[in-house]
């Protein structure tokens, strides 16, 4: 009687890789099995995330565990007031010895780069990650650089109240798939993080779990999770909602509907399912588009949240109800 | 100012429902300029911001400059400043108006004086619209005034307003409130959310239009909505009467049929019958009003009315009461009220065939007693008078077969009753008191040395047609109470109606239970039918016996200097040996079956009619009248099974999907069958997912809009503490759905028969048994498949409204 429920086979290694880095990603950070497992979803829809929270709650620890887990070039940026966007991207120095303009790779070009509070850097030096985000390439002096892939980005940032930030411009945010905010730990949780921390940094012993080439089958595979036409016009029909809602200033753009339907495939996929359902896109509209979405000036006089109107439109907005052929 | 001129509008087409009430066409003109003058008084109202008690006083004044040059330019100065004579001028016209009024019955010739009422009265009601909705802002309160004038024909007139008339005269207090919600809504500001939005996702009308341009307020959705209100409601007005099966005056609510006042509706006008005697008594020419043959050929009174009460001033008729078992349809007619066994009873059918031209007559012409009757339509009987009317039907032009039982007393038997006490209602005998002793003493003066009640009675018509010395002229007027005393004292001159009056006064006076028939008499031979004519029109009156019932008297003068038609019945000549059928045949009398043994009928039920079969050609239909109470029970039969529709629905709808849910699944051999399983279980997955839709909706857990089919099985899993096998049934659908709405190939889906009852059980488990009964009987989803239905038709005509919007927003921009 029981309904056939058994993981296709195209998406039995993915489930499993999938399985090992969260595994290893948890036995860093205890109690965020959420959080672990958007990251894993940004990873797989080749998108970028922006991790967005007060200090101490263990973003770093998370871009690190994640990058640490793979076993690829991963770098690591600390962002401050004056970094410049030549140290980002890599410079052209000359060579004395070709007496030719040699150009020095900056630390995007890796596998994952950790962008660490980069909401201190001034909006020139932010803005330096806008072709390479989108584009997963590099131009310096007129020459373009590709970057390989798996890329990804994987942002902290303070809240924009916190003293010292530039907030990040709308086009930025918008070429981030998803934000996660951490949040604090669980007591439980807090209290095993003193027991493991107090010794040795586990990030140390953290072994690589999973190889370049696995993760680029693993994005191939999610690139088959099939996608019906009901769910892409609820995903449509969502996006939509944000540019019409009263309480939005400014909406979500075309690119995150296409975001969010990625991400949506990698969720599908981790659950071990070839093809999209609703309840991927309920999931993930909040990380997804919450980050994007400017309030309105009566919605801010409310308090009301983006990631609150966010949820009302879900509520709202009617799921695709095609009838069975 | 838009207020003002709906107002005028209203008024003017709620005037328009006067149409009936006049001959011509000039009171419409009149009337029209009227309104328009108080709708120019009001424009100057609003133009000037005069305060709301000025523009009344405004607006009479207009009407009254109005009404002086219409009707009485010449006393006017400048033909438009009143003066005094124009006033008298007015004041006069009023008068006659008035006069012309009470004189004429509608439709009335439009005299100068009429037209000016009746555009004074509607300019009145216009000024007093224009007060409620314009100056007051109460638009619906002015349906007040306008309503008074509508129940001025529907009280004068019989026949129900027309129609079209009527939906002219609503859509012109429909469109007095949509202008009123427009002018109010408009002081608001935008309107919000009166436009149905298809769902919350879809843009405003407002966002899309270019930005600011619309300053005005937006006022088309509240439009559209009154709009559509108001002709739905006028719709609902005209068709739902029509629908509706028509009140039966049913005897024991208590409610007679109609009153003499006469409106609309079921009741009977009764015109003046006394009235319409003498009119047609005085007819310049003869007119055929019926024909009749009877199978014994011979000439019988026929009678229409029955004045059974006396005011001192003249006879009148009480209401009668025509109980739908008394339907002429329902097989024979009540008994005829005091007959006995022992009169010879002569049963004879009459066929009568009434003239097309008789106007708006409501009783049949029957001679007395019928006792059942073959005609089309509505008719009915009234138990004490047998007189036959109906609320819906008029005589003019039908034809109907009559059967009547008349009773043939010997003077000897009549003389023999004497003594038996008439059991009869007392209103038969009633008299004012203040009749004139004078009166008495004659009736003892003239009865005197009678022996029996019949011989008074005989005594009483000789004194009218032989001793007295009275003399008919149709010359006489009158029928007061002096006029009584004049006629019977002093100048003895008189018609039909005066002996009939006079005869049953006396009657009273000794005793006997008296009524005054007004009819016809028998009419003269016309080729093989007897002829009836308007000069025949007669009243007589009908003494009661008991043991014989009523009979007819005849004190009128007959033959040439007396009413033409007029014979006296048999049992009234002085000397009853003397039979004289041949040479004077009489209403009472037949010669075919006068000299008959007693008839064997005269023993049975009263109620059953002696069928004879060469009196009667066929047999008359057979008593299909059905009891009240089981009407009561069809009825609710009826209703019960139109509530019910909804059950059945339900149940068609479920026994059609669970029959889709049982498909055998086999191993499809090839790739065609398989693709044929898989759509046929595609089926099977649509039809559950549609059932569990429809009972969750049945018991009020509902699955919302934005509910996939995982979080439903989730929160129903939650919610209502389903046990593992009814959690894994839900979630066996959900994943099945799922998987066919979304999955790229949906893969092998067991039935789910089982799954859906399960689920249900659990369902129903949590409910109570009253919403569980309700699902059942009334099935809310049933009513929700009605709801969109409606929707669908509302969208369809927001597409006609924005198809009209959108040329009109071209036409604009272009």
């Amino acid at each position: 009687m029981a309904v056939t429920h058994d993981v296709p086979p195209q998406l039995d290694e993915l489930v499993s890789t999938a399985h090992r880095i969260r595994q290893a990603i948890e036995s860093v950070i205890e109690g965020k099995s959420d959080a672990v497992r958007l990251t894993l979803t940004v990873l797989l829809a080749e998108g970028h995330l922006l991790i967005e929270d007060v200090p101490g709650v263990g973003k770093t620890m998370l871009a690190k565990a994640l990058a640490r887990s793979i076993d690829c070039p991963v770098r690591r940026v600390q962002f401050t007031p004056d970094l410049l966007p030549s140290d980002i991207t890599g410079v052209s120095a000359y060579n004395q010895q070709t007496r030719e303009f040699e150009f020095k790779p900056g630390p995007v070009f890796a596998n994952i780069v950790v962008g660490d509070e980069i909401n201190r850097a001034s909006p020139k030096t932010q803005s330096a990650l806008l072709e390479c985000m989108e584009e997963h390439q590099v131009t310096v002096d007129g020459r373009t650089y590709p970057l390989d892939a798996p890329f990804m980005v994987i942002a902290t940032q303070n809240p924009i109240e916190m003293e010292g930030t530039y907030p990040l411009p709308e086009a930025q945010r918008d070429r981030f798939t998803a934000r996660v905010a951490m949040g604090y730990p669980e007591p439980h949780a807090e209290l095993e993080m003193l027991d493991v921390h107090g010794g040795t940094s586990p990030l140390d012993k953290l072994q690589p779990v999973a190889t370049t080439a696995e993760v680029r089958a693993l994005i191939e595979a999610v690139r088959g999770v099939y996608v019906s036409q009901a769910v892409k016009k609820y995903a449509i029909d969502l996006v939509v909602a944000t540019r019409h809602s009263p309480d939005l200033r400014l909406g979500a753009s075309p690119r995150s509907t296409l975001q969010l339907v990625r991400a949506a495939r990698a969720h599908a996929a981790l659950t071990g399912r070839d093809y999209v359902i609703p309840d991927d896109l309920q999931d993930l509209a909040i990380p997804v588009l919450a980050h994007r979405l400017l309030p309105s000036v009566e919605a801010q006089g409310q308090r009301r949240l983006p990631e609150q109107v966010v949820t009302d439109l879900i509520r709202r907005v009617p799921v695709p109800e095609t009838r069975a052929s | 100012m838009r207020l003002t001129i709906a107002s005028g509008v209203a008024s003017f087409t709620a005037a328009i429902l006067l149409y009936p009430l006049f001959q011509g066409g000039t009171w419409f003109w009149t009337s029209l300029g009227a309104v328009l003058a108080v709708v120019a008084a009001g424009l100057i109202s609003s133009r000037l911001s005069l305060p709301a008690w000025a523009a009344p006083l405004l607006g009479l004044a207009a009407t009254w400059v109005y009404l002086t040059v219409a009707f009485a330019a010449g006393k006017a100065w400048a033909v438009v400043i009143p003066t005094k004579s124009s006033v008298l001028e007015l004041a006069r016209l009023l008068g006659t108006g008035w006069d012309d009024i009470q004189r004429f019955a509608a439709p009335v010739p439009e005299t100068r004086g009429i037209t000016l009422l009746t555009a004074g009265g509607v300019a009145v009601i216009a000024i007093a619209v224009d007060l409620l909705a314009a100056r007051v802002r109460r638009a619906a309160l002015a349906g007040l005034p306008l309503l008074a004038l509508a129940t001025v024909p529907a009280t004068i007139l019989a026949e129900p307003i027309s129609w079209p008339a009527f939906i002219v005269a609503a859509l012109g207090f429909v469109s007095l409130l949509i202008s009123d919600g427009r002018e109010r809504v408009g002081h608001w500001g935008r309107a919000v959310l009166v436009r149905r939005t298809r769902s919350a996702t879809s843009p405003s009308p407002s966002r899309s239009a270019p930005g600011g341009a619309r300053a005005a307020a937006d006022t088309r959705g509240l439009r559209l909505s009154g709009k559509r209100i108001g002709f739905a409601a006028i719709l609902l007005a005209v068709l739902l009467p029509a629908a509706l099966p028509a009140m039966e005056p049913v005897s024991f609510f208590t409610f007679g049929v109609g009153g003499r006042g006469s409106g609309p509706g079921n009741s009977i006008s009764i015109a003046n019958p006394i009235a319409s005697l003498k009119g047609q008594l005085d007819l310049p020419e003869r007119r055929v009003v019926l024909t009749y043959t009877n199978n014994d050929d011979t000439p019988r009174y026929l009678r229409i009315y029955a004045l059974d009460t006396f005011d001192g001033q003249q006879f009148g008729m009480t209401q009668p009461k025509g109980a739908p078992q008394n339907r002429t349809e329902n097989g024979p007619l009540p008994p005829p009220p005091g007959l006995g066994r022992d009169p010879q009873i002569t049963n004879v059918v009459t066929s009568v065939q009434i003239s097309d031209d008789l106007a708006r007559l409501r009783f049949l012409p029957l001679p007395y007693p019928p006792r059942q009757i073959r005609v089309d339509g509505d008719w009915r009987a009234d138990v004490d008078t047998l007189m036959v009317f109906s609320t819906r039907e008029e005589a003019a032009g039908i034809e109907y077969e009559v059967l009547t039982s008349e009773p043939k007393p010997t003077a000897s038997l009549l003389e023999s009753l004497d003594g038996a006490q008439p059991n009869t209602d007392p209103r038969f005998l009633r008299l004012p008191e203040n009749l004139p002793p004078e009166i008495a003493q004659l009736a003892d003066e003239v009865t005197a040395g009678a022996g029996t009640t019949y011989e008074a009675a005989v005594k009483l018509q000789e004194f009218f047609t032989r001793t007295g010395g009275f003399t008919y002229s149709l010359r006489t007027q009158g029928h007061g109470n002096s006029a009584l005393r004049d006629f019977l004292l002093r100048d003895r001159t008189g018609y039909c109606e005066q002996f009939a009056a006079s005869m049953a006064v006396l009657a009273r006076l000794v005793g006997i239970p008296s009524r005054v028939a007004i009819g016809y008499t028998g009419g003269v031979k016309m080729g093989d039918r007897w002829e009836v004519g308007t000069n025949d029109s007669h009243s007589w009156p009908e003494l009661y016996f008991e043991g014989v019932g009523w009979l007819p008297f005849e004190p009128t003068p007959s033959g040439a200097a007396g009413q033409g038609s007029a014979r006296v019945p048999e049992y009234t000549q002085p000397r009853p040996e003397t039979t004289e059928e041949s040479t004077s045949p009489t209403p009472g009398a037949t010669s075919s079956s006068a000299d008959e043994p007693q008839d064997p009928s005269a023993r049975r039920n009263p109620r059953e009619v002696d069928r004879e079969g060469t009196v009667l050609p066929g047999e008359l239909p057979p008593d299909d009248s059905m009891p009240l109470i089981a009407q009561i029970g069809i009825g609710a039969a009826a209703l019960l099974l139109v509530l019910l529709i909804p059950a059945g629905v339900r149940m068609v709808t479920r026994n059609r999907r669970v029959r889709s849910l049982g498909f055998k699944v086999a191993q499809p051999a090839d790739e065609l069958t398989a693709r044929m399983a898989s759509s046929r279980s595609h089926t099977s997955v649509a039809a559950a997912w549609a059932e569990l839709d429809d009972v969750l909706y049945d018991y009020g857990m509902a699955r919302g809009a934005s509910e996939t089919p995982r979080a439903l099985a989730r929160r129903l899993t939650q919610q209502y503490e389903f046990d593992a096998g009814s959690a894994a049934a839900i979630t066996n659908i959900a994943s099945a759905v799922e998987r066919v709405l979304f999955a790229r190939d949906a893969g092998r889906i067991e039935p789910m028969r089982k799954d859906l009852r399960k689920v249900r059980q659990a369902l129903a488990a949590t409910t109570s048994r009253g919403r569980r009964v309700r699902a059942v009987l009334l099935p809310p989803s049933t009513l929700r498949r009605l709801r969109l239905l409606g929707e669908r038709l509302l969208d369809g005509f927001d597409l006609l409204e924005n198809i009209g919007l959108r040329r009109t927003a071209a036409q604009k921009g272009s």
